[in-house]
């Protein structure tokens, strides 16, 4: 494949005879989703192709907000992988509504406390689960709250339960920010300092 | 609704969190600067702390940018 700079690749994809451009990135972008894909197992390769050819459109319409923080070939492969890894995201989770993933916490038995505690132990990891309980429930907006239970707790991807919840994965990610940052405020106030709850719940 | 299950997660995501962090756009908007420092060999995240700083953080980026680095190391 001939060698372009980054201005060359421009001119050409904008160019009269974009073709031997756009195949020559085609290939480029195949091979690297072919990399980038290995370890999702099978089926992955039969998208491959399609997953390049979206990219190319995407690519080819927004040549414009090409900024030129990276070689050109590397800001394509990024918006390659980008689409690949949202569909592929999308499809595993598809049948996961954020109802289905809070039903599902409900059900869960997460544990009663280590048996092996004292009960001095025993009655501090309750002070802080209470503690806990009221500082999300005052601090936090509803919305804040499901976000932090499905991103945070159940670990759902953030892109997945932007999308559920009618917003995008930016915006969200600023919503759980805002969040953590409160959270984190309350709890230096409530005055125990992280490495002492860890320490009470044996993750120290 | 926070179980005792969740403490530990709950308070190391916490008390990791900054007064400044950049949402995911803009740590995408920066990856592919940030990828090719990192196969440059240098330390990326010493270079663009914040981007580092995003990616510890958040997994839907950090996949992007694990995808990313194997297309271009291979390609």
């Amino acid at each position: 494949m001939k060698e372009r700079t980054n201005e060359q690749w421009l001119m050409e994809l904008r160019g009269a005879n974009p073709d031997e451009a756009l195949e020559d990135l085609y290939d480029l972008l195949v091979r690297g989703l072919r990399a980038a894909l290995d370890t999702y197992g099978g089926g992955v390769e039969a998208n491959v192709e399609d997953f390049a050819q979206e990219a190319l459109i995407r690519i080819t319409g927004n040549l414009d907000s090409f900024r030129g923080e990276s070689r050109f070939t590397t800001w394509a492969q990024k918006i390659a992988t980008n689409v690949a890894l949202t569909e592929l995201k999308r499809r595993r989770w598809r049948d996961v509504s954020l109802q289905d993933l809070f039903a599902r916490r409900e059900a869960a038995d997460r544990g009663p406390a280590d048996t092996q505690l004292t009960p001095e132990q025993l009655a501090f990891q309750n002070m802080v689960l209470g503690q806990l309980r009221r500082i999300v429930e005052e601090e936090l907006t509803d919305r804040q709250r499901e976000a932090v239970v499905a991103v945070i707790l159940e670990g759902m991807p953030i892109s997945e339960v932007a999308r559920r919840m009618g917003t995008n994965q930016n915006a969200l990610y600023k919503l759980l920010h805002d969040a953590r940052r409160r959270l984190k405020r309350r709890m230096a106030a409530a005055g125990h300092s992280p490495k002492e709850v860890l320490a009470a719940f044996d993750e120290g | 609704m926070l179980k005792r299950g969740d403490v530990v997660k709950l308070v190391r995501v916490v008390a990791e969190t900054r007064e400044i962090e950049i949402g995911c756009d803009e740590c995408f908007e920066q990856l592919g600067g940030f990828a090719e420092l990192e196969l440059s060999g240098a330390e990326a995240s010493s270079m663009m702390p914040l981007v580092g700083d995003h990616l510890d953080r958040c997994e839907d980026c950090r996949n992007e940018f694990e995808a990313l680095l194997t297309a271009l190391r291979s390609t």
